[in-house]
């Protein structure tokens, strides 16, 4: 009998459980139709999005430093491209000067054999003056003396 | 090319006048020795001496030289006695006394030998050059090229052999080293070339008689613009020191160099090449025979070369493979 009765009461228990959850289920749409939550679940939401917005303005403080990162280095690219642009401008009048330089080296060295072959003929024109100086005053001086002894 | 060709013509220049100090002395023991050793070898060689402008009043070389030699055989020496008027004719710079390499050329025109080798009085030949001799190991459009090793010579020393001239003792200094392309360092001393390629590049320069010196190292770049290959025959020659020696002392007449008996040491010597004329060597002196294996060359103005051939001085060129011209030029 006493087991009979706590079988009943815990059926009834349970029964009532049930009908609570369900009635409170009810209720929780029926407020969510009206635009309510429970106590709880707003300060959970609330909590959560007091986090969120804090997380927004995190990121909108990155973006924001993303962005003027991003403005530098397009500034450091275009310098850098302005620069490329220049070595290669450079490097082509470099290449150019090389020629040059070479082209000017050829006639220098040219120039000078063409001075060394100038100067070896003038050492032969200055040895041929020279002798034929001395030999002219011999024979000048030999006449003289041939004609001051007829005198 | 005739069998009595010989293999090698040693062409020698000097004259009686005490050059250097006791000159036929130095001359004699060299003759001797080189004449001793080339025999020993059995290399068929020829002497040619060009006895050059003779001072008057001094007995001939050619008059003596089988008395102080008596091992010299008389018909392997041919000697040709110059008229002392081509010096005279010949001279652009009256300091230098004795016109060496217009000498030399007259020996190398007239040389019989298969290969030429221009050397001088006092110069000995080392084991290795007679090795090469002896074994004719030698090519043709090759300028063979030794080092020579300066000596002092013992007062005693009546007789050269390989005693003295090895004794390391002897060296009056470091031996001299040749460096490529030229080869040069004493260069007069050892010339040896194929007599053909010899008068391919008729001989030493003959345009350029202002100065004795560095005329030598000229026909090096001649012969490098010939397309010559120039080598060193590995081994060294002597040379006996002696007073009067430009090795001695080369800066003797430093900042007044015009005024060197051997001319001014600074003209552009490695520079410039030459194009002799056709009768280079003086080809067309009367020559007139005084006996077996002796001639004189007698003056005539027709054998003389114009005092000034501008043209002939040229430019070297640059072969394949070899030093560009520029190069040629000394850095001061």
């Amino acid at each position: 009998m006493v087991g009979a009765l706590a079988g009943a009461r815990d059926e009834a228990c349970s029964i009532l459980r049930r009908w609570t959850c369900d009635v409170k289920r009810l209720l929780i749409r029926l407020l969510a139709a009206v635009g309510l939550v429970p106590a709880g679940r707003y300060r959970a939401l609330k909590r959560q999005a007091d986090e969120f917005r804090a997380g927004t303005s995190e990121w909108k403080a990155k973006a924001r430093e993303a962005l003027d990162q991003v403005k530098k280095l397009s500034i450091d690219l275009k310098m850098q491209s302005q620069l490329v642009d220049q070595l290669q401008q450079r490097t082509s009048e470099f290449q150019t000067l090389q020629e040059r330089l070479a082209a000017a080296e050829r006639d220098l060295a040219t120039a000078r054999e063409q001075l060394m072959a100038v100067e070896v003929k003038l050492d032969i024109l200055e040895g041929a003056a020279n002798v034929l100086d001395t030999r002219t005053r011999s024979v000048v001086s030999r006449q003289r003396s041939g004609s001051s002894a007829s005198a | 090319m005739n069998a009595d060709t010989p293999l090698v013509s040693l062409v020698l220049t000097g004259r009686n006048d005490g050059y250097g100090g006791d000159f036929t002395r130095r001359f004699h023991r060299v003759l001797e020795f080189n004449h001793r050793q080339l025999a020993a070898r059995q290399v068929s060689h020829e002497l040619v001496f060009i006895e050059w402008a003779p001072p008057p009043g001094t007995p001939l070389l050619v008059e003596r030289i089988f008395d102080a030699v008596p091992d010299l055989s008389r018909h392997v020496c041919s000697w040709y006695v110059v008229d002392r008027l081509y010096q005279e004719a010949l001279s652009l710079n009256p300091r230098v006394e004795f016109l060496e390499f217009i000498a030399k050329n007259v020996g190398i025109r007239r040389a019989r030998g298969r290969f030429v080798l221009t050397t001088n009085c006092d110069v000995y030949l080392g084991r290795r050059v007679l090795h090469v001799l002896e074994h004719a190991e030698l090519r043709p459009r090759v300028l063979y090229r030794a080092p020579r090793h300066d000596l002092n010579m013992p007062e005693a020393c009546s007789t050269v052999d390989w005693d003295v001239l090895e004794d390391p003792r002897n060296l009056s200094g470091p031996a001299h080293v040749l460096k490529p392309p030229y080869m040069g360092s004493a260069t007069g001393d050892f010339v040896l070339l194929d007599r053909e390629s010899f008068h391919e590049i008729r001989g030493f320069n003959e345009v350029y008689r202002v100065a004795r010196i560095g005329i030598d190292r000229n026909v090096l770049v001649k012969a490098l613009s010939a397309g010559f290959a120039i080598e060193d025959i590995g081994g060294p020659v002597y040379h006996e020191n002696h007073e009067g020696s430009y090795r001695l002392n080369p800066t003797a007449f430093a900042g007044r160099e015009t005024e060197a008996p051997w001319g001014d040491r600074r003209w552009h010597q490695a520079g410039v090449s030459y194009q002799n004329p056709p009768t280079w060597g003086l080809s067309g002196a009367p020559t007139r025979q005084a006996g077996d294996g002796r001639w004189f060359l007698d003056f005539s103005w027709d054998a003389v070369p114009p005092m000034v051939d501008l043209k002939r001085v040229v430019l070297p060129v640059a072969r394949r493979g070899g030093p560009a011209p520029g190069l040629y030029v000394k850095k001061h």
